[in-house]
C-alpha cells in the first residue's frame, strides 16, 4: 500500500454548549498521512488549534478500536464515513485524497441533543434499555450454564444481534431519527433466548413505548440504518420487534 | 505490616467457604439505609452496582464516557476462563488456581486466587442467565477454547467480543437496578478525590464534566472500579480516557499501591504508524498458532518482504527458543522483537515492527486441503488458494481488522506486529476482602492488584473483573458495613467534604492558570517516551534512575508550562487530559521506583540484571517473594511496605521455553 | 397496554399505516379490471353497466363508503408520523446520504402519497360526485332494460383534455413510485421478513404494484386520449 500526504479543508460544526447556535468553521489541514485515522487527523488540528490558542473541537471517542461505540461523527453525509462496516475511529484518512473537502457534523437528532461541536447525549438510549433491556435475575440465582441447551443457529443470531455498539449511527442515518435499529437488536437478542422468554412481552412493549416518549421518530423501513451499522446489524431485526410487539399488543393483558 | 486479612483457619481450599459462613451480614432495613459509592462501570463495577443495588443497597455509580456501556471492559477478545470441565480434559478449580499463580510467576496471593478460580464457574451461570450469547456447540452447549498457559480447554468466548458481550450483560443489570431505583447513575462524572472522616473513606468530589461543577457525594463505603493505568505509556491499547485518576487520589490520600511496575506487554499489535500514532490495537494471539515471525538478516533492509528469499529471513523466535518457536510466552515473544527492532533489522516505514507471515502455513493448510479434496497436480496457486480459504475460516474477523486499519491485505503480504502495553498487572493494594488500606475503601477488578501476580494469563481479566464485582463483594462489603449501620448519613457540607471539594477547586484552578505553550498530549507523549524505553519491556538501573530524574523534570516543566484551553466550567476534554496526565505523571515515577527496587525478573518485569545465560527472566524468590505496597508520603517520596507471599499450594519454579 | 395505546405507540401508527395500504392495493386491482371496460369497442355499455353494478350494489356501497374511511387513515395517520419524523430532527443535516444507503423511492413516501391524495381528490370530484350527485345524461343500451347514467361518455371526454390525462399520467407515476416501497414496506412493518419470500414480496411490489398497475391505469386515458 503506497502512503502519501494530503492536504485538506475540514468544515467542521462549532457549537459551545446544547442552547448555543452552532456553525460551521473551516479549517485547512495539511500534511495529513493516508495512514492516520479519521480521529488522528483530528488530533493534529486540535493540537495545532491549542498551538494557536484557539479551543479544540470536542467529539466523543474512547477505545478506538470500534468496539465501544463512543465516537459519533457525520462525515460528508455519512454516519461514520464513507467505509460500510466501519466505526469513525476505525475510518482512515486513505478514504480520501487529496484536495477534498470534508464536512464533518455531529449526529443530529432531537433526542441527541448536542453537548458541545461533535459531541451528543445519547442518555436516550440508555433510558430505552432502562424500560426492559434486560433479563431480570439477581447475582447467585443462576442454574448451572449448561443446563440451558440453545440452538446454534438462534444463539448465533443472538449474537449477531447483541453486537451492536449503541453509537446511535442508525438514527443518525435515518431520515427520521428513528431508533429502530437499536431497540430491535437488543429485543432480538433476549426474545431469540430462552432465558428472554419470561419477559419477553412485556419488554417489547415497554421498551417501544420507551422510544416513543424519547421522541425518536418511526420507521419508514428505508434501510439506511442497516447500510451505516458498523456492526451491519441486520433489518431483520426490525422485522422481529415488530412481530413481538404486535404479539404482545394482541395477547399481553396488561 | 500489612495485614491481607486471608481467613486463618482451613486449608486453602475451605477459606472462602468458612468466610462466607461467618462473615457479617446487614439486614435487608439497613441496607436501604446505606449509600455506597462505585467509580468506574467496566465489569467489576457495573457488576458490584448491579449486584449491590439487588441487595438492597443505595448504590451511586459513576463513569466519566457518556454511558456506562462504553467502559473499556467491552474491547477484551478472547474470552473468559472458568474452571467448569465441561470439556473433560482434566479442568478443577485448584487447576485453574495452579495455572494462574504459576501464570503470574509467583507474585499472587493464593487465597485469592483460587477464591477466583471457585467462584469462575458461577460467573460463566450468571453471564448465560442474563443472556450472554456465548459460543455454542451444535448440540446446544457451551463451547470452549484454548488459550495460552493452560493446557486444558476453559475459556468460554463469543467471537472476538466476549469483553463486549459480558460488559452489556453487566450493563444491562445494572440499567435493570437504575430503572427500579436502587442505582443512581452519573456518566461524565469524574471523581477527583476521597473524602475521608475519622480515617474512614465516607465519600468522593466528583465533577460533572458537562457542567464543569464539583459534586459531593456521601457514601458509607467507596468501591473503586476504574481499571488499570496502561495509559500512563501514552501508546497502549486502553482506551483514550483509560486512566489512573481515581487509584492514584486514593494513593495520594493514603492508600497503598501494590506493585506498579508490573505491567503486561502483548506481542502482537498493529504497529505504530507515526507520531500521529493515538492508541494501539491489538490482534488476538490465537495468531501466533499459524503465523511466523521474522525480520530480514540485513539492518535496515528496504526491499518488499516478497523480494526477500527465504535464506535471508531470520525467524529469530524458531532460531531462540526451538522448542516453543512462535508459541513462547507474550512476555518472551515481545522481549525477542524489541530486541530484534533495537538492533536495526525492525520493517515497515516505522522499523519498529516484524513480521508476521501466513504464507508458509497458508501453503501447508492449502496442500492438506488439496489432498482431502483429492485434486491432484494442484498448481501452487491452487494451493494458496485453499490454503487461504481455511485461514480466512479461522482468523477471517482478524484480518479485516488488520487490513481495515493498515491498508495492507494480510493473505498476500505479511502481518506487521509490533508489542503493545495491554494491561496493567499491579494497582491498589487490597486485602483479601477487597478493602484498600483505607477502611471502607474498596479496589475491585484492574485496579487493585491481587490475583495476577507479574503476569496475566489470558482471559483471566474478564473473569477476575468479574468475580470481585458479582461474587466477592456482595459478601465482604457486607462483613464491614454490618459495624456501620449506625452511621447515618453525613452531610456533605461538613468540614471534611468541604475542604476535599476545597483542594479539587485549587488542583482545577492551578491548572486553568498556568496558561503555558504546550499541550497536554505533548507531556503525555514526552512521558510515554520516557516509561516506554525505559520502564517498558526491559529495565535496568540506570534507565530506570534516569527515568525517575526525568519524569520529574517533566513533571516540573508540565506544571510550569501546559496549556489547558477553555474554562473550568463547561465540557472541556482537555482540562480532563491535564488531570488524568498529572495523575500519570506521579505515578510513572512510582513505577520506576517500584521496578527499581525490584531487582529480580518475574513475569512481565524484566531486569536486565536478573537473567539466566540464556537471557532468560530469572527470580529472586529469596528476596523478592513480596507484593511492594507503596505508600505515599509526598512527592517523589514512596514507602514501601511488604506482604510476605506464602506459597502452601504453588511451589515456585524457573520457567524454561528452550 | 390498552388497545388505544397500543396503535397510538408509532409501531401501532405503521401498523394501520400498513394494514390499509395493503387493503388499498387490492382495491386498485379491481379498480383496474373494472376500469379495463372503457377500452372496449362497445360504446360503454359494459363499463355504464359496471358503474352502475358499483353504484347501486348496497355491500358495494357499504364497502366503497369503508374505502374512503381507509383513504383517510391512511393519508392522516401516515402525514401524523411523516411530521411527527420530520420533527424528530430539528437541525437537519448540511449534507445528506442521498440514495448512497437508502433508495430514492423509500425517501419519498410522504410525497408520492400526497401526490396521490391530490389527485385522488380531483379524481373523485371528477367522476364519483359528477357519477352520484352530478347532472348526468342516461343511455339505454340494446338489450338492456333500464337507461344507464352515462359515465362513459363523461370520461371519454374528459380525457380529451390534455391537462387532465397528464395528470391522470402524473397521479399514476405517484403510485408507482409509492408502491415499488410501500408495498413491501408494509410487509415488514408486519414483521414479515423471511429470506425465502423476500424476493417473492420485492417482485411483486415492484413489477405488479410498482409497474404492471399503475401502467394499467395510465394506459386508459392515453388510449383515449390519442383515439
Amino acid at each position: 500500500m503506497e502512503h502519501y500526504n494530503m492536504n485538506l479543508t475540514l468544515k467542521v460544526w462549532r457549537q459551545k454548549n446544547t442552547d448555543a447556535q452552532g456553525k460551521f468553521e473551516t479549517y485547512p489541514v495539511s500534511g495529513i498521512s493516508s495512514e492516520m485515522s479519521f480521529l488522528e487527523m483530528f488530533d493534529v488540528l486540535n493540537e495545532r488549534l491549542i498551538n494557536e490558542g484557539k479551543e479544540p473541537i470536542a467529539f466523543d471517542h474512547d477505545c478506538r478500536e470500534g468496539i465501544c461505540g463512543a465516537c459519533s461523527m457525520h462525515i460528508n453525509g455519512r454516519a461514520h464515513g464513507p467505509w460500510a462496516g466501519t466505526t469513525t475511529c476505525q475510518l482512515h484518512m486513505r478514504a480520501f485524497k487529496d484536495g477534498d473537502t470534508v464536512t464533518v457534523e455531529p449526529w443530529r437528532a432531537g433526542a441527541f441533543p448536542v453537548v458541545k461541536d461533535l459531541t451528543v447525549d445519547r442518555g436516550a438510549f440508555d433510558r430505552i434499555i432502562e424500560a426492559g433491556g434486560y433479563i431480570s435475575v439477581n447475582t447467585g440465582n443462576a442454574q448451572d450454564a449448561n443446563c440451558l441447551p440453545i440452538n446454534k443457529d438462534d444463539a448465533d443470531a443472538a449474537f449477531a444481534a447483541a453486537a451492536c455498539i449503541g453509537c446511535g449511527a442508525c438514527v443518525a442515518a435515518c431520515k427520521n431519527s428513528s431508533a429502530m435499529l437499536f431497540l430491535s437488536a437488543k429485543v432480538s437478542q433476549l426474545s431469540l433466548l430462552p432465558q428472554g422468554q419470561p419477559e419477553r412481552k412485556s419488554r417489547a412493549l415497554n421498551m417501544v413505548a420507551q422510544m416513543d416518549k424519547e421522541l425518536f421518530g418511526s420507521c419508514t423501513n428505508t434501510g439506511a440504518c442497516e447500510a451505516e451499522c458498523p456492526k451491519e446489524i441486520s433489518l431483520t431485526n426490525i422485522a422481529r420487534l415488530n412481530r413481538e410487539f404486535i404479539s404482545a399488543g394482541f395477547t399481553y393483558e396488561k | 505490616m500489612l495485614d491481607s486479612k486471608i481467613p486463618k483457619e482451613g486449608a486453602l481450599g475451605k477459606k472462602w467457604e468458612d468466610y462466607k459462613g461467618h462473615c457479617k451480614l446487614v439486614n435487608p432495613a439497613n441496607k436501604r439505609n446505606m449509600e455506597i459509592i462505585i467509580v468506574g462501570t467496566g465489569l467489576a463495577g457495573a457488576s458490584a452496582a448491579a449486584s449491590l443495588g439487588e441487595l438492597g443497597y443505595k448504590v451511586k455509580a459513576f463513569c466519566f464516557q457518556d454511558s456506562p456501556r462504553r467502559a473499556h471492559s467491552i474491547a477484551a477478545q478472547g474470552g473468559i476462563n472458568a474452571a467448569k470441565n465441561y470439556q473433560n480434559d482434566g479442568d478443577s478449580v485448584f487447576r485453574l488456581f495452579y495455572d494462574t499463580v504459576k501464570g503470574g510467576d509467583y507474585r499472587a496471593r493464593e487465597a485469592n486466587v483460587h477464591r477466583l478460580a471457585e467462584v469462575s464457574g458461577n460467573i460463566i451461570d450468571q453471564c448465560v442467565a442474563q443472556g450472554v450469547p456465548f459460543a455454542r456447540e451444535y448440540g446446544g452447549l457451551l463451547s470452549n477454547r484454548s488459550f495460552g498457559g493452560t493446557q486444558v480447554q476453559r475459556t468460554f468466548y463469543a467471537a472476538g467480543q466476549t469483553g463486549q458481550q459480558l460488559l452489556l450483560g453487566a450493563y444491562s443489570a445494572l440499567e435493570r437496578q437504575i430503572a427500579l431505583g436502587n442505582v443512581t447513575m452519573y456518566s461524565r462524572h469524574e471523581m477527583l478525590e476521597i473524602v475521608t472522616i475519622d480515617g474512614k473513606a465516607r465519600g468522593i468530589i466528583a465533577r460533572d464534566l458537562i457542567t464543569g461543577k464539583l459534586e459531593r457525594h456521601f457514601g458509607h463505603a467507596v468501591l473503586l472500579c476504574s481499571g488499570g493505568y496502561g495509559n500512563v505509556f501514552y501508546l497502549s491499547t486502553n482506551a483514550m480516557g483509560s486512566n489512573v485518576t481515581a487509584a492514584w487520589k486514593a494513593t495520594r490520600k493514603g492508600a497503598f499501591f501494590g506493585n506498579p511496575c508490573f505491567t503486561q506487554i502483548h506481542p502482537t499489535c498493529i504497529p505504530v504508524s507515526g507520531d500521529h500514532q493515538s492508541k494501539l490495537t491489538l490482534m488476538s494471539e490465537s495468531l501466533r498458532n499459524d503465523g511466523r515471525i521474522w525480520v530480514p538478516k540485513k539492518q535496515n533492509d528496504n526491499r518488499k518482504p516478497s523480494d526477500i528469499p527465504e535464506e535471508e529471513r531470520d525467524y529469530y523466535l524458531e532460531r531462540r527458543y526451538p522448542a516453543f518457536g512462535n508459541l513462547v510466552p507474550r512476555d518472551v515473544a515481545s522481549r525477542a522483537a524489541k530486541e530484534r527492532c533495537d538492533a536495526g533489522y525492525g520493517v515497515g516505514s516505522s522499523k519498529q515492527a516484524v513480521y508476521l507471515d501466513f504464507a508458509f502455513n497458508m501453503d501447508r493448510y492449502g496442500r492438506i486441503e488439496a489432498s482431502k479434496r483429492q485434486i491432484s497436480n494442484a498448481t501452487p496457486e491452487q494451493i494458496r488458494q485453499l490454503g487461504k480459504e481455511v485461514v480466512a475460516e479461522k482468523y477471517g474477523n482478524l484480518f479485516d481488522m488488520y487490513a481495515k486499519i493498515t491498508g495492507e491485505n494480510p493473505y498476500e503480504v505479511p502481518m506487521r506486529i509490533y508489542p503493545a502495553v495491554h494491561y496493567t498487572m499491579g494497582g491498589l493494594w487490597v486485602d483479601y476482602e477487597l478493602m484498600t488500606s483505607i477502611t471502607g475503601l474498596y479496589a475491585l477488578g484492574e485496579a487493585n492488584f491481587s490475583d495476577h501476580g507479574a503476569n496475566r494469563l489470558g482471559a483471566s481479566a474478564l473473569m477476575q473483573g468479574l468475580a470481585d464485582g458479582y461474587f466477592v463483594i456482595p459478601y465482604t462489603m457486607g462483613n464491614y458495613l454490618a459495624d456501620d449501620i449506625r452511621t447515618k448519613e453525613i452531610p456533605t457540607d461538613h468540614p471534611a467534604f468541604v475542604e476535599a471539594e476545597k483542594n479539587v477547586q485549587a488542583d482545577i484552578d492551578k491548572l486553568m492558570n498556568i496558561k503555558g505553550t504546550k499541550s497536554v498530549d505533548h507531556f503525555h507523549k514526552a512521558l510515554g517516551k520516557i516509561m516506554w524505553d525505559k520502564c517498558g519491556m526491559a529495565r535496568n538501573e540506570k534507565g530506570l534512575k534516569e527515568a525517575i530524574t526525568e519524569i520529574q523534570q517533566l513533571r516540573a516543566e508540565f506544571w510550569k508550562d501546559v496549556r489547558v484551553p477553555g474554562t473550568a466550567n463547561e465540557f472541556n476534554p482537555e482540562l480532563e487530559k491535564a488531570g488524568r496526565v498529572a495523575d500519570f505523571l506521579e505515578l510513572g515515577e512510582l513505577m520506576c521506583v517500584d521496578a527499581l527496587n525490584r531487582r529480580e525478573s518475574c513475569g512481565g518485569h524484566f531486569r536486565e540484571e536478573s537473567q539466566t545465560d540464556e537471557g532468560e527472566a530469572k527470580r529472586d524468590d529469596d528476596n523478592f517473594s513480596y507484593v511492594a505496597a507503596w505508600e505515599y508520603k509526598g512527592p517523589s517520596q514512596f514507602e514501601l511496605h511488604k506482604e510476605p507471599l506464602v506459597f502452601e499450594e504453588c511451589k515456585p519454579t524457573q520457567r524454561s521455553y528452550k | 397496554m390498552n388497545w388505544s395505546q397500543f396503535f397510538n405507540t408509532s409501531i401501532g401508527k405503521k401498523l394501520l399505516v400498513g394494514a390499509t395500504g395493503l387493503f388499498l392495493c387490492s382495491f386498485i386491482i379491481v379498480h383496474l379490471a373494472g376500469n379495463f371496460q372503457l377500452l372496449k369497442n362497445d360504446e360503454g355499455a359494459a363499463f355504464n353497466a359496471y358503474a352502475a353494478f358499483m353504484g347501486h350494489n348496497s355491500l358495494i356501497q357499504f364497502i366503497a363508503w369503508g374505502l374512503k374511511i381507509i383513504i383517510i387513515v391512511h393519508a392522516v395517520i401516515a402525514l401524523q408520523l411523516t411530521f411527527r419524523n420530520r420533527a424528530a430532527r430539528p437541525v437537519k443535516y448540511a449534507i445528506n446520504p442521498g440514495n448512497q444507503t437508502s433508495s430514492w423511492f423509500s425517501r419519498q413516501m410522504a410525497i408520492m402519497g400526497s401526490i396521490l391524495l391530490i389527485f385522488l381528490i380531483i379524481h373523485l370530484a371528477d367522476f364519483w360526485w359528477k357519477f352520484h350527485y352530478g347532472d348526468v345524461p342516461t343511455r339505454t343500451y340494446e338489450g338492456g332494460i333500464e337507461p344507464l347514467k352515462d359515465l362513459y361518455t363523461i370520461v371519454n371526454s374528459a380525457f380529451k383534455v390534455e391537462w387532465l390525462v397528464a395528470l391522470y399520467v402524473i397521479g399514476m407515476i405517484g403510485l408507482s413510485f409509492h408502491l415499488v416501497h410501500g408495498f413491501k414496506s408494509a410487509f415488514q412493518t408486519f414483521g414479515l421478513n423471511h429470506v425465502k419470500y423476500n424476493g417473492l414480496i420485492n417482485f411483486v411490489g415492484v413489477w405488479l404494484f410498482g409497474i404492471a398497475i399503475p401502467v394499467g391505469y395510465a394506459i386508459i386515458p392515453l388510449v383515449i386520449y390519442f383515439k
